[in-house]
């Protein structure tokens, strides 16, 4: 505990910066070459519920020369406390300022998190810019899905891990060791980390624009560090290191219970899906690999709900097989069973009554699209009548409300997409009363729509996302459109999801407008109550940058994307044969039913359903 | 497996950063420990069941203790050594079982609880001591918030000051409060009150309280 008794008293939450849970990880300081500061740029109850940190807080800890520690963003009032009273940023466990880490690791995983990475670093009193960065001062290093497009961060990461992190840290900290022992060169090392698979050096790249801002090259400074970095994966997922102990949070988490990670990929293409492609190959585990590490999780735990992670649970091979397996035990030690993630072609009557929490638990789909051609557009491979026979087994078997899932702004979009939604949703009612044995109470569908953000690595990665005022438009037509109280309309900030569009598609120019925007005191983000669109805009406007050149343009199909410099297994190639099957309304068939060659089976895979990897 | 499902109570301590957890997360916490120490223990009845615990004395968030209790009923006959060892080996460091035992009185027959306070107050000196032993000679009149609305009490009847001492940067103190179900003192009262009422007393909330034993009605005779 590093922070005075006094101080703790005066912030909400105060379990959040004292550490000492059970299952945390205590190292002898004496005793270890490497210490690494694992940081979450947002709140502790948000981080701890990150599976990805529980696994590399576990690899790193599993080495005798390295000891991994967590840090959290501290909230609004305990940094006005910390920068009051001078107290740098520390790690929960030693409670010693990060300072003094050899790395500082942060998780990012969406881009409304970019400001609370540098404002932590700046708490911790280490230069926020690579160039500032000297000696041995910390090495920052940064992993997550941010980092297929790390550009808007290039100037503050040292280290961009790209893809699954479990192997490349393992031997990251290897070569620390390594030339820690012979004397630590920074530039040396950071020369030989380029060396390795999955890892970007931003700094060892120059990039060059062209006169209308799009970039003219991207250039490596040596000769033997790697021009494009592929991604990393975890080829068998039954061998990838799993943590056979976890920290039991003290306050209530996002996710407070077992996540199992059933498997990595994701059969399905939606266009507009980043984590469909960049996962790619698809890697099971074994159904009796997973029953034993869910036993090891419930023993050492004490969690009594098991969630099955993974992009599309319905979509596991095994999925009756493993779930039968494990409510054999679970029922008796009564640990329940969550199915996030279920599709509506997937949701029966069997599985209802196999899994209780399906039966307790809302019910959510996620059609996405309004119409059939709008679904085919995006290749949501998903018929209004799965929709409707989930929802009718779903009200005959006791509920009355579902929430539905759908995205405005798509490409192609039209008012009659937009109707659509509401006559889905109407219809979705009429299904209600028409169901024999519904509830008697009246029908609830809520309606939770996103605005479309053109992402990298996916078929609609050139699109321009609608402006401002289109978008406030659609909102406003369909919430027109609503007059039954049956049906709620919730709807994103439209502000919220230009600026992560900018961030999304962004280069290297957007690193100044960030840390621009965190010294106007600008953090949380992602947190409605902080966010503030004007204040983004000015950042911009006195920039000299223009958001719609990011968010509002349509990417030119033979520009130099900020990304290519990242090869994730799926092809450009791919991805725009998908664009343009998307513009002529074809679907695409899902990776179990054919392979579409989308070029993601060169990495390798075991348990994958790429032809080429089969034995 | 036992006919009737024994009761079975833990004395425990929670110190460290436990301090800074709600009672919510304590029994959050708990649940997750029995669970850990795989102890056949009762669950409550209906939907989604829980190991059924029961705390005795509430304990404010920032607040240590050495003298808490537990109680919940075991469905097999497992030695009280072993059930004690067996929760250790599942708190976090920082709970810990001091013993267990078949509990023969109820929580309602608690009177009074006793804790040690350490104020930091540089500027204290034995003038301090002698205004804080005056203090607690006559009316404390605090305001106090309970399910009527907020009420005027004079707790100087329901707090003594066992003792009192100047330290290096400060006061140490210790007090004895009633905790009954019916009048239950928070240390916080009496240290709001004299913080209000001497200069050199901290009113940033800078001290530590922990409490240290419990009490039966009579005052002297320990709680178990
Ligand atoms: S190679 Fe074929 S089967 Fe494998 S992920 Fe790509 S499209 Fe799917």
């Amino acid at each position: 505990m590093q922070i005075p008794e006094k101080y703790l008293k005066q912030v909400e939450k105060p379990a959040r910066y004292v550490g000492g849970e059970w299952g945390q990880t205590i190292k002898d300081k004496t005793k270890v070459d490497i210490r690494f500061a694992f940081c979450f740029p947002d709140t502790y109850e948000i981080g701890m519920s990150n599976l990805g940190i529980r696994i590399l807080y576990d690899v790193l800890n599993d080495r005798a020369d390295t000891w991994c520690e967590r840090v959290y963003a501290p909230w609004t009032d305990m940094e006005k406390i910390m920068r009051e009273q001078n107290i740098p940023l520390f790690a929960l466990e030693s409670g010693d300022p990060v300072k003094d880490f050899d790395f500082i690791g942060f998780t990012l995983q969406y881009e409304l998190c970019y400001t609370n990475m540098l404002n932590m670093l700046h708490l911790a009193g280490v230069p926020i810019r690579t160039s500032d960065r000297t000696g041995t001062m910390p090495i920052v290093v940064c992993g997550g899905p941010c980092m297929y497009n790390a550009e808007p961060m290039a100037d503050f990461i040292d280290l961009c891990i790209i893809g699954e992190g479990e192997e490349v840290m393992d031997e990251l900290m290897t070569l620390y060791a390594a030339h820690k022992k012979a004397g630590f060169d920074r530039s040396a090392f950071l020369h030989d980390c380029a060396k390795i698979e999955g890892i970007y050096v931003p700094s060892l790249y120059d990039v060059a624009y062209h006169e209308d801002g799009t970039i003219a090259s991207f250039t490596p400074r040596y000769d033997d560090i790697p021009v494009k970095i592929r991604k990393r994966i975890v080829k068998d997922m039954d061998k990838a290191r799993f943590p056979d102990k976890l920290i039991m949070p003290y306050i209530d988490t996002v996710h407070d219970r077992i996540m199992l990670e059933v498997y990595r990929g994701c059969i399905r293409g939606c266009r507009f899906c980043q984590a469909g492609m960049i996962y790619r190959p698809i890697r099971e585990k074994s159904p009796d690999v997973l029953c034993r590490q869910g036993k090891i999780l419930a023993d050492c735990t004490g969690y009594d709900e098991i969630s099955l992670i993974s992009l599309s649970i319905s979509d596991y091979s095994h999925v009756d097989e493993l779930t039968d397996k494990l409510l054999a035990w679970t029922n008796d030690r009564n640990i329940s069973l969550s199915l996030p993630s279920l599709r509506a072609d997937s949701f029966t009557k069997e599985l209802m009554d196999k899994v209780s929490s399906i039966r307790t638990g809302g019910l959510t789909f996620a059609p996405e699209a309004g119409t059939q051609r709008l679904r085919d557009v995006i290749n949501k491979n998903i018929e209004e009548s799965d929709l409707m026979n989930a929802c009718s087994v779903a009200f005959a078997g006791g509920k009355n409300q579902v929430k539905l899932y759908f995205m405005q702004g798509l490409p192609t979009e039209t008012d009659e997409d937009l109707d659509g939604i509401h006559e889905l949703c109407s219809r979705v009612i009429d299904c209600y009363y028409r169901t024999p044995g519904r509830p008697k109470r009246p029908p609830q569908v809520t309606i939770s729509a996103a605005c479309f953000i053109p992402k990298p690595f996916t078929p609609f990665q050139w699109e321009a996302q609608c402006d401002m005022d289109e978008l406030a438009r659609k909102q406003a037509y369909l919430e027109g459109r609503i007059t039954d109280r049956k049906i709620k309309y919730h709807y994103h900030d439209a502000g919220v999801s230009r600026v992560e569009a900018v961030f999304a598609r962004g280069n290297r120019k957007l690193c100044r407008a960030v840390e621009e925007a965190v010294s106007r005191g600008m953090t949380f983000d992602s947190w409605e109550e902080h966010f503030d669109y004007e204040k983004w805009m000015a950042v911009f406007r006195d920039l000299g940058i223009d958001p719609a050149f990011y968010a509002n343009r349509v990417y030119g199909e033979d520009e130099i994307l900020p990304w290519d410099n990242i090869d994730i297994g799926v092809t450009k190639e791919f991805l725009l044969r998908e664009r343009h099957r998307a513009y002529e309304g074809k679907t695409t068939k899902n990776c179990r039913e054919t392979c579409n060659g989308c070029g993601a089976d060169k990495l390798g895979g075991e348990r994958t359903c790429c032809p080429s990897l089969k034995k | 497996m036992l006919s009737e499902p024994e009761k079975i109570r833990v004395l425990f301590q929670k110190t460290g950063p436990l301090k800074f957890i709600s009672h919510l997360d304590l029994d959050r916490t708990m649940k997750a420990a029995f669970l850990r120490a795989r102890l056949p223990i009762k669950y409550t009845e209906g939907f989604n069941p829980h190991p059924k615990l029961v705390f005795s004395l509430p304990l404010s968030v920032g607040t240590a203790s050495l003298c808490e209790f537990m109680d919940f009923r075991i469905t097999e006959d497992i030695p009280k050594e072993e059930i004690r060892d067996r929760l250790n080996a599942a708190f976090p460091p920082d709970l810990r079982a001091i013993d267990v035992y078949t509990p023969e009185t109820k929580f309602c027959e608690i009177g009074f609880a006793s804790y040690d306070i350490v104020l930091h107050a540089p500027e204290a000196d034995e003038n301090t001591v002698s205004a804080i032993r005056a203090a607690f000679d006559a009316p404390m009149n605090v305001e106090k918030t309970g399910k009527g609305g907020t009420r005027t009490l004079d707790i100087a009847p329901l707090c003594r000051l066992l003792s009192c001492e100047k330290t290096e940067d400060g006061i140490a103190l210790s007090l004895r409060l009633s905790s009954s179900e019916t009048e239950f003192v928070n240390p916080r009262l009496p240290l709001d009150f004299l913080a209000a009422h001497i200069d050199a007393l901290p009113d940033d909330g800078d001290y530590t309280v922990c409490r240290t034993a419990v009490y039966r009605a009579d005052g002297v005779t320990e709680f178990r």
